[in-house]
């Protein structure tokens, strides 16, 4: 159980690649435990904004706090704080590592005995046991999500970010990570990204409509509503027999 | 047929070096900096020979202590953003002239007590008792070095991001891989040469990529296939009269097109 302040609070972010501008002065603040859900089309700025959060990337202007702590472009800082599961594509699969070996070396300066037992617990907790041994090029994208997840929960951090898990992944293999992600959120405070907002709109405690910048905020009865919706997709969004459909 | 010791000792300490190397570079992509090794060190080389003329000292430690700013600047580019294609062909660039101004000023100005083919074509058959405990010990160094470093540099290559959050100093690394690649290329170019050096770092880690089940496996079949081709290549270039670093470059081939045919 993680106890203590689980909170990600942004103060007039600006960020921008050259004259493409992915925030302009954005704050939003949101705390845990939960599963919050960074809700945004494909190519919106959801992984800049995940990698701005981390410390990977330096603003133009503001500051990121995880648990109240400034830890603005410094990775070393904000990983004490939050975790990380990159999308598939950012993982290299064609080398050599097995499942565990993947997952211990988040542990870094730990004894090997410590890094295996907190490795394989890990693997347990998202229920890739039978992955221990199995190379990552012979991994599907699902297994290969556990083993990230896995990765990212060693690390023990209060604060994990998600950057959309459910690209790539078959139906059933999206239900189950998302049943997980909403278990895990039980004590920690997960930040998950996604085009679709279908998987977890039940389990989220709150939604971010995102899309070159924070468009809203707020309970998914509040924030799932045509109007909002249609801020971040544009004309994607349609009332078909009542119900709101995301054509992202 | 007779094997002196001291050729079974720097080509298998050279191999055992090479072959720990190589899983790292293949994990962190290296390989265009690894290609490009053997350039610098011929240029780092010639430049050691010249300042231990004119200053005293060893040459060898002078080819090492000049050859460091050259990767270290390599690296930087990299840093600021230039290219890893642009880098290395400015890096190269300047080394291939270098080493050719510089080995023509040796020949025309110092009567060369090494004689400079042994570099290019590399020669183990020369080595005194001095050059195989030196390379035994860079060997032992860079093994006890390379797998302390193994986990952190395959972390690094799966996800640079992940590992930067999970506390690795990834652009320390970067240089600290550069350096220790600059220093053992170095030191050992007079054993395997300049020809056939980039094939040492970079073809064990391609066998074990295809073979090994594990990082564990990765490190251990790459250092094994390299001192296998090095004895080997030893044993054959005494029987057929050849140079031996051209069979170790063959054996290495030769084990790469088996291992694509049966690994998985």
């Amino acid at each position: 159980m993680h106890k203590g302040e689980q909170s990600i609070t942004v103060e007039n972010l600006t960020f921008a690649y050259g004259e493409d501008v992915i925030l302009s002065k954005n704050s939003f603040s949101v705390r845990g435990p939960g599963l919050i859900t960074l809700l945004g089309p494909n190519g919106s700025g959801k992984t800049t904004f995940f990698k701005l959060l981390i410390g990977i990337l330096k603003p133009l202007e503001g500051r990121v706090f995880l648990n109240g702590e400034d830890v603005t472009g410094d990775p070393f800082k904000a990983g004490v704080h939050a975790s990380y599961v990159p999308q598939l594509s950012a993982v290299r699969r064609d080398l050599p590592l097995t499942g565990l070996e993947a997952v211990e070396a988040a542990l870094q300066g730990k004894e090997r005995a410590e890094r295996r037992s907190r490795a394989l617990e890990a693997l347990r907790l998202v229920g890739a046991e039978d992955l221990v041994n199995r190379k990552l090029s012979a991994m599907s994208g699902g297994q290969l999500q556990r083993v990230l997840i896995a990765r990212a929960l060693v690390r023990d951090t209060p604060i994990v970010l998600m950057d959309e898990p459910f690209s790539g992944i078959d139906p059933r293999g999206r239900e189950n990570l998302a049943d997980l992600a909403s278990e895990l959120a039980n004590d920690r405070l997960i930040l998950l990204s996604t085009h679709d907002p279908v998987l977890t709109l039940n389990k989220s405690k709150t939604i971010v409509v995102f899309n070159r910048g924070v468009k809203a905020v707020g309970s998914p009865e509040d924030v799932y509503k045509l109007e909002l919706l249609k801020a971040a997709y544009g004309s994607g969004v349609l009332i078909i027999e009542k119900c709101l459909h995301v054509l992202s | 047929m007779y094997l002196d010791p001291r050729w079974v000792t720097v080509m298998v300490g050279s191999a055992a070096a090479f072959g720990a190397l190589s899983p790292l570079i293949h994990a962190r992509r290296f390989s265009f900096f690894a290609a490009s090794l053997p350039h610098s060190a011929l240029l780092s080389v010639a430049l050691g020979y010249v300042a231990s003329s004119t200053l005293g000292g060893h040459p060898a430690a002078w080819a090492i202590l000049v050859s460091l700013p050259f990767s270290s600047i390599l690296v930087h580019l990299i840093h600021r953003g230039v290219s890893e294609d642009n880098a290395t062909s400015v890096f190269v660039a300047f080394t291939v002239s270098g080493s050719v101004a510089v080995i023509h000023y040796v020949l025309t100005n110092y009567p060369a007590r090494v004689s400079l083919w042994s570099y290019i074509l590399g020669d183990p058959l020369l080595a005194s008792w001095e050059d195989a405990i030196l390379t035994a010990a860079i060997a032992s160094v860079t093994i006890f070095l390379s797998s302390k470093l193994l986990l952190k540099e395959m972390s690094i290559g799966l996800d640079s991001e992940f590992a930067a959050v999970s506390g690795i100093k990834v652009k320390f690394h970067n240089y600290l891989l550069a350096l220790m690649l600059t220093a053992v290329a170095v030191s050992l170019l007079r054993v395997v040469g300049f020809v056939v050096e980039h094939v040492a770092l970079l073809l064990p880690s391609a066998v074990a990529a295809q073979l090994a089940r594990s990082a564990r496996e990765f490190y251990i079949v790459s250092i094994l296939t390299s001192v296998l081709a090095s004895v080997g290549g030893l044993v054959l270039s005494v029987y057929l009269n050849v140079a031996p670093s051209a069979m170790l470059g063959f054996l290495l081939l030769l084990f790469y097109v088996v291992s694509l045919l049966t690994g998985g």
